[in-house]
């Protein structure tokens, strides 16, 4: 106890990361976080609101905000940009109908201040069903290419099967560590 | 002694007159507060107080210019003190009337800048910062255009979609080998019977009117959207259902079902009856011993001790039994 415990707990902050999970209802936010968690995921209902989960991953802890992507919650989602790391933008591959209001969420949330400097994760989610679309069709739909002020990437994934999930968040992390923890 | 006698009398009755005056100064307090911290006197104080800067704000257009900055401090003042109210009653306000009250403060002040930039516009020279929430309130204003309900739904990925498309008028049939665990699609059809007769993995509804859809259990979500008037027979694992209006849902649902603008939503338990039903249900792997049918969450309304007013559970009078001569025919 003492001046190490408290060099500890200040390096435990430090190692700590807040990724906001964000996209349209049904791309399945919910489920990839439950699956990140080892819970169940046939259970799970629209969300009302928000889920939040501590994790511990390689070392880091990483506060995951999972925030309801129904229309009338898309107003609410700026209550969470504060102090964001990374944000995880989860698409649905499936539903080619909705990519262009998926694109326009999606760029009105990058012009967003409070989260400038964000790490970008494009989940291109149930990747496995088929009749999905592919990661190349995505990045054209979601004209990713035109995005110049964040770090992104997208990955083909699915929620379901867990194919490419940690892939796609330990890159997240990898870009978000090198910018925030320097001092390592 | 008589004398110290009438010293400690006269003492005690000062005291007791003290703790009488206490008790009663005590009590005018009790009563004050409890009155005023209630959620009744509150609603009723703010109506007045929104209603006064209202008031105040109708009364521009009529006003002398050289007297409106004053005029524009003053309900500016007034909205502060407003605002300031309803966040010091955050103790005893609901959550949900809460967000209703700053909403109504918010646009009180929206219209006041609105005013002020329409009729005390600023000197030219200088950094134009009215420009920005202007920008932002059209932003938001075409955003929400083009989300409305006029346009009809199209995009590139058309020949893609796995359905039908602009029918009217017809019996629309497709069985378990074209269906399975495929993403089906239903848009823009008008007083037809659809029937699905597999097991799906997720089935979009969209802008139907006036139709009747039966359908075998689907693997992951139904996603209903701008359907007015149809009768809607699904099992499905999620049920999420947007700006539709006087619909019957006979649901089977594992999860839960949400609906968000909707209204005159009606709900049954799923009660569809075909050959392969059973053998159907069981590859889908939904629970059929688990039906939450009548537990819809209602996004625009957060209230959770009043029910939703845009949807309710269908009387059992007004139900259909049995749907076997509906597969044939067109609804109307």
């Amino acid at each position: 106890m003492g001046f190490l415990t408290i060099l500890k707990k200040l390096r435990q902050k430090e190692k700590e990361m807040r990724i906001l999970m964000l996209g349209l209802d049904n791309a399945g936010k919910t489920t990839i976080l439950k699956r990140f968690n080892g819970e169940p995921i046939d259970t799970i209902s629209p969300t009302l609101g928000f889920n939040i989960k501590t994790l511990e991953h390689r070392g880091f802890k990483l506060n995951i905000w999972d925030v309801g992507g129904q229309k009338s919650l898309r107003s609410y989602w700026k209550n969470y940009f504060e102090s964001t790391d990374g944000v995880a933008w989860v698409v649905d591959s499936a539903d080619a109908r909705r990519l262009s209001d998926c694109a326009r969420e999606l760029h009105s949330l990058l012009r967003e201040e409070r989260l400038a400097g964000a790490t970008l994760l494009v989940l291109a989610n149930k990747a496995d069903l088929p009749g999905a679309l592919t990661v190349q069709q995505i990045k054209e739909a979601l004209d990713l290419d035109s995005i110049k002020t964040h770090h992104w990437r997208i990955v083909r994934c699915s929620a379901v099967t867990g194919e490419n999930l940690l892939d796609g968040m330990d890159w997240m992390l990898d870009d978000i560590a090198s910018r925030i923890f320097t001092l390592d | 002694m008589s004398d110290r006698h009438s010293v400690l009398e006269r003492l005690s009755r000062r005291d007791a007159q003290r703790l009488e005056k206490l008790q009663k100064a005590h009590k005018a307090r009790e009563e004050v507060d409890a009155c005023n911290e209630n959620e009744e006197y509150f609603s009723g104080a703010f109506k007045i107080k929104s209603e006064y800067i209202e008031d105040l704000l109708n009364q521009i257009p009529t006003l002398e210019t050289n007297t409106l900055p004053s005029h524009f401090d003053s309900i500016k003042r007034d909205v502060n003190e407003l605002q300031k109210y309803v966040v010091t009653s955050s103790f005893f306000l609901k959550e949900f009337n809460m967000r209703k009250y700053l909403g109504i403060v918010q646009n009180l002040q929206t219209k006041c800048y609105e005013m002020e930039d329409r009729y005390v516009p600023r000197k030219k020279f200088g950094f134009s910062k009215k420009k920005l929430p202007k920008s932002h309130d059209q932003k938001q204003n075409s955003l929400d255009e083009r989300d409305g309900a006029a346009k009809k739904d199209s995009n590139k990925w058309d020949e893609k979609l796995f359905g039908f498309d602009s029918i009217e008028n017809k019996v629309l049939l497709l069985q378990n080998d074209d269906l399975f665990q495929r993403d089906v699609a239903l848009r823009n059809l008008k007083n037809c019977t659809i029937g699905l007769k597999g097991v799906m993995g997720t089935l979009h509804l969209t802008n139907l009117e006036s139709c009747v859809v039966l359908t075998g259990p689907v693997t992951s979500s139904v996603f209903i959207e701008k359907c007015n008037n149809c009768r809607i027979i699904t099992a499905c694992q999620q049920l999420r259902m947007h700006t539709s209006n006087k619909c019957d849902i006979y649901l089977h649902v594992t999860s839960k079902g949400i609906v968000e603008d909707c209204s005159e939503i009606r709900t049954a338990p799923y009660n569809l009856q075909y050959e392969d039903l059973e053998k159907h249900f069981n590859m889908s792997s939904l629970d059929k011993s688990c039906n939450n049918w009548d537990r819809l969450d209602d996004f625009n309304w957060l209230a959770p001790d009043i029910p939703s007013p845009n949807w309710s559970v269908l009387d059992v009078t007004q139900r259909v039994n049995n749907w076997n001569d509906w597969w044939s025919k067109i609804p109307l």
